[in-house]
């Protein structure tokens, strides 16, 4: 059965998502279940929780990819911008990043001059030159290929943008800056910002909002109040015990 | 210098155009990871030629209709089912291959395997060269949605942009391009000649564009080598055509970049 998805009016500042009673299930297996939050405009909301505890289930299914029984509420009109953990993996094509852009063209065929415009333009504002249009997408180093999913994702400006970390490999000065690049995006332009994070500290700095994850929800609020040692060791002591059992999933 | 009769040049020409055809899709079949099924696919055709065979129709057509059964039942298996997909294309198609064995008559099995069953007329060829046309114009203009639900499905779907819809499309379009190529080179070299252009192509191209280029550039060159090397020497077509693209998969290694 599939959730309700539905869209309100609503003024700024006020409240862009709602999630209610959220439940996925994969055939016979619930990989998320009892989830509700609310994040309203310009805020950055931080999902965290171990390997396997349904945080890029949650996107896809805020997103609509995947079947959901809940509610998921979005201001209607709202914009979504995705910037995904990885693409097709392995993949054997050999697409450079400006292709990649122009995939996004609504165009199947022509050239898409305002796609091409607003292209330089969001690479410039992730930090990336544009020497970096010819080169291959498996080519980039992990921070590079982060920006660049971001500036795909921002290309036709959406009010909203999740983006989904990847687990490991960003060294402290690549995330740091990334973390940076988001503020930024958060400030300039008052996207508002939900991001499946590792990193407690940047959670602390950056988030107004986290949703611990462990298939259930375990904590939602602010950091400082809901983050508690207590509710860190739950979550994350609950992974190291589950481990042999645990249902990984890959996306 | 004999055979280059008209005879030949229509087989030639139609040739051609196929090879365009097949090795523009083959780049998406190589980078949809689907190769073997590709492969596999292709048996589904001869059930179809013997039963066109047997009603006396044009097996072009009989193999069309249960290629394009077969596409929509493996899209329907990967989109709606939790299955995997290549075992139960493995085990079905394989069957499909079995009874297409029973059901073609020995004279014509061979060759509706391997190419030139079917002495290739003027208007068979006009319609192999219209056919392969639209189906390369076809490719070339959903090539970006497809490159992207094929690298993206989730980022495709973020964009609205129908991903499973395109795959499908792609999937009528590989089955009537091996469809296509039954008469000149047989159903189960198609898979081939659908394939070795990409997979060559892949070894030096730096980009979306050159490797869709490449695998084009190749696929004709491929096949008009194998048809001029089959006239000379008088071998069937089909393999002529896929021992050149070897050749020219062995070379495209010298380009390869580690």
């Amino acid at each position: 059965m599939a959730g309700e998805m539905h869209s309100k009016t609503a003024g700024a500042g006020e409240t862009v998502l709602e999630v209610k009673n959220l439940f996925v299930n994969f055939g016979a297996q619930e990989v998320l279940g009892g989830i509700s939050f609310e994040i309203k405009e310009g805020e950055t909301l931080a999902v965290i929780g171990p390997n396997g505890a349904g945080k890029t289930v949650l996107f896809r299914a805020l997103m609509g990819l995947i079947p959901f029984d809940g509610r998921i509420k979005w201001r209607e009109g709202i914009k979504i911008g995705y910037a995904p953990q990885k693409l097709f993996e392995n993949s054997e094509l050999p697409l450079t990043v400006r292709e990649f852009f122009v995939l996004k063209s609504k165009n199947l065929f022509f050239k898409d001059r305002r796609l091409c415009d607003s292209m330089y333009h969001e690479l410039h504002s992730v930090g990336l030159g544009p020497e970096i249009l010819e080169r291959q997408l498996s080519n980039l180093s992990r921070g590079q290929f982060q920006r660049a999913l971001i500036a795909w994702a921002i290309l036709n400006h959406p009010n909203i943008l999740l983006f989904d970390e990847p687990t490991a490999g960003i060294d402290l000065a690549g995330e740091d800056t990334i973390y940076n690049l988001l503020y930024k995006l958060k400030k300039e332009r008052g996207m508002t910002i939900i991001i499946i994070s590792h990193d407690l500290n940047v959670i602390y700095r950056y988030a107004d909002k986290v949703l611990c994850l462990n298939k259930n929800q375990l904590c939602f609020g602010e950091p400082q109040k809901s983050l508690t040692g207590e509710q860190i060791a739950r979550l994350y002591g609950e992974s190291a015990f589950h481990h042999h059992d645990n249902n990984h999933i890959h996306h | 210098m004999e055979f280059l009769n008209h005879q030949f040049y229509l087989i030639l020409f139609s040739g051609i155009f196929t090879a365009l055809a097949a090795s523009f899709l083959g780049t998406f079949v190589i980078v949809k990871r689907m190769a073997l099924v590709g492969d596999v696919l292709s048996h589904v055709a001869l059930p179809g030629i013997g039963l066109a065979l047997l009603i006396h129709i044009d097996p072009f057509y009989g193999a069309a209709v249960f290629l394009l059964i077969a596409v929509v039942g493996t899209w329907l298996i990967e989109t709606r089912t939790a299955l995997p997909p290549d075992a139960v294309i493995g085990a079905f198609f394989t069957a499909a291959l079995a009874l297409g064995v029973l059901l073609v008559p020995d004279q014509e099995l061979f060759e509706s395997m391997f190419g030139n069953l079917f002495a290739i007329k003027f208007g068979d060829a006009v319609f192999m060269i219209v056919a392969a046309a639209i189906i390369f114009i076809l490719t070339l203009i959903i090539s970006r949605r497809l490159a992207l639900s094929i690298v993206a499905p989730d980022l495709a779907k973020s964009i609205d942009a129908k991903p499973n819809a395109f795959y499908l499309f792609f999937l009528l379009l590989f089955a009537l391009s091996i469809a296509l190529g039954i008469k000149l080179i047989g159903s189960l070299l198609m898979g081939a000649l659908t394939i070795l252009p990409a997979v060559s192509a892949r070894n030096f191209a730096r980009s979306l564009k050159s490797f869709l280029t490449f695998s084009a550039i190749l696929g004709i060159l491929m096949t008009g080598l194998g048809i001029i090397i089959s006239g000379a020497f008088r071998f069937p077509p089909g393999p002529a055509v896929i021992l050149s693209g070897i050749a020219f998969f062995i070379i495209s290694f010298i380009f390869k970049r580690v």
